[in-house]
């Protein structure tokens, strides 16, 4: 339902105050002043409702899920961009609705914007999205509208087995949940299912459901629960410390990503030096081959320094920033945006797109970023910003006392 | 809408009611809402109404009246806005 703005409000105060006002001094001239301030209202009512009508015509969404079919309680990760045409003078954001058996809220987005987030389905079933709602203002009205029907694409959710809910069976009457009594004996079990990527192992591939949805889906383990851990190591450059320093940072590096492959199943590693990726391995299980893209983590020079440029993702977080204020300062806000909006679409580094596309093909939740953090931190604060935008935790691990790279979820001393 | 947007219309008001005259008050309204507003899209129509109300104002005489004429064609606004805004809802749950 349409909802008045405080300046409808006090528009609608000031008729009824002008219609007593009509009545006791009997005035044609009064009349005619609260008659054209209700007619003004249901004009603009009106010019609200059309263009609403227009607004929500234009939307389209485009709704990506990194896994269709998945395990009760398993994460999905969601991608939503939205396209519309805002008519001039309307504020107008979109909030996308996840299943109604799902945890997780998503982000409000503007037109043209991709907001990323995660949801953890609870039930089991087939279920879809619940659509999105159009928030629309200006004014004299505000309207928010859910919009049921842009709820694709399903997602398919199977049940936790017996043992791994806690539930018991007997007494239960009915078996609710499927019981795969050969999986205590063969290690992990399989979590979720999702599309095949080049690189995939083929052994992952299940073949039954691939057949299925005449598409190849592989299996993925309870074992990867929350994917492998990436670590992305900044290499130090010669004028950041001394030899001491450079020696412990290695050590700890090493010890890290040693650990990463023996307690899980692999690790997936990106070595940057200043604005420039030297090396990224996804979900590799081979100790050797990631110390070998390490370099023995000797101080590089830096060769594409970024010169405290903030990147794309950090300037589109500054374009989102909430337009408050009054008249000139709302104004600035908003044009600051559209300048830096524009400015994103049309200047993307190579360096943002590695880090993105690595980021891509790793499934982490989490990112451990490694690094001494001296000197220019742009190129640090562009890899956050990446991984924040894909719904990722970051946590910085820097010596004690060294500046913390802005956007970082948390910080560990090393 | 500033605040002093509002008070400026407030008073504008306060100057409509003062004139007294028909004529004058529905000269000075088109101008103050002129003022008061952003975008004027569409405003040619509103001044429309507006002069279409002064004149049943005119013709009717009455006070009591006229607010009854304005009441009969705010609530059959009210009635267009409404459908309008079903029809948009059907819509958006996919069922139209």
């Amino acid at each position: 339902m349409m909802r008045p703005t405080r300046t409808a409000g006090g528009v609608a105060a000031l008729t009824l105050a002008l219609t007593a006002l009509a009545i006791v001094i009997e005035s044609p001239a009064a009349i005619i002043a609260a008659g054209s301030l209700s007619i003004f209202l249901l004009w603009r009512a009106g010019r609200f409702s059309r263009n609403l009508h227009a607004l929500a015509a234009s939307l389209t969404v485009s709704r990506d899920v990194n896994r269709t079919i998945l395990r009760q309680g398993a994460e999905a990760h969601v991608r939503v961009r939205v396209d519309l045409a805002p008519p001039p003078g309307m504020e107008v954001r979109v909030r996308d609705i996840p299943p109604a058996v799902a945890v997780g809220t998503a982000p409000l987005a503007e037109s043209g914007e991709t907001a990323t987030y995660t949801i953890r389905i609870m039930a089991p079933g087939r279920t879809t999205f619940g659509g999105v709602i159009l928030s629309a203002r200006d004014t004299y009205f505000s309207y928010d509208l859910h919009i049921r029907h842009l709820n694709k694409p399903s997602l398919r959710v199977f049940p936790v087995r017996a043992a791994e809910g806690g539930g018991g069976r007997e007494g239960s009457g009915m078996q609710e949940f499927e019981v795969d009594r050969k999986a205590n004996l063969e290690g992990p079990t399989v979590r979720g299912f999702r599309l095949y990527r080049s690189g995939d192992d083929p052994r992952l591939i299940d073949w039954k459901i691939s057949a299925k949805h005449n598409v190849f889906y592989v299996r993925e383990l309870t074992g990867l629960e929350g994917g492998t851990p990436f670590i992305v190591v900044d290499l130090p450059t010669r004028e950041e410390g001394d030899h001491e320093t450079f020696a412990r940072y290695s050590m700890i590096v090493a010890d890290a990503i040693e650990g990463a492959i023996e307690s899980r199943t692999g690790c997936s590693l990106l070595v940057i030096a200043g604005g420039e990726v030297t090396r990224f391995l996804s979900g590799t299980s081979d100790v050797g081959e990631a110390f070998a893209a390490l370099g023995g983590l000797v101080p590089v020079e830096s060769r594409a320094p970024l010169y405290r440029a903030p990147g794309s993702a950090v300037l589109s977080t500054r374009a989102r920033l909430p337009g408050g204020g009054e008249g000139p300062e709302k104004a600035y806000r908003a044009r600051l945006g559209r300048v830096l909006t524009g400015f994103v679409r049309e200047n993307r580094s190579p360096f943002g797109d590695a880090v993105a596309a690595a980021l891509a093909r790793v499934e982490a939740t989490e990112v451990h970023l490694y690094t001494l953090a001296r000197g220019d931190a742009s190129h640090l604060a562009q890899v956050i910003h990446l991984a924040r935008s894909r719904g990722m935790r970051v946590v910085a691990k820097m010596p004690r006392g060294a500046p913390i790279p802005p956007g970082a979820d948390a910080m560990e001393a090393i | 809408m500033t605040d002093r947007r509002f008070l400026i219309l407030c008073a504008g008001e306060v100057l409509v009611v003062a004139v007294g005259n028909l004529l004058a008050a529905l000269v000075i309204q088109v101008l103050i809402l002129a003022a008061f507003l952003d975008d004027r899209r569409g405003y040619p129509i509103l001044i429309a109404a507006v002069a279409l109300y002064a004149a049943v104002v005119a013709i009717l005489g009455h006070i009591l009246l006229s607010l009854l004429a304005l009441a009969i064609a705010l609530i059959c606004g009210y009635a267009a806005l409404t459908l309008h805004d079903y029809r948009l809802t059907q819509w958006a749950r996919g069922s139209a």
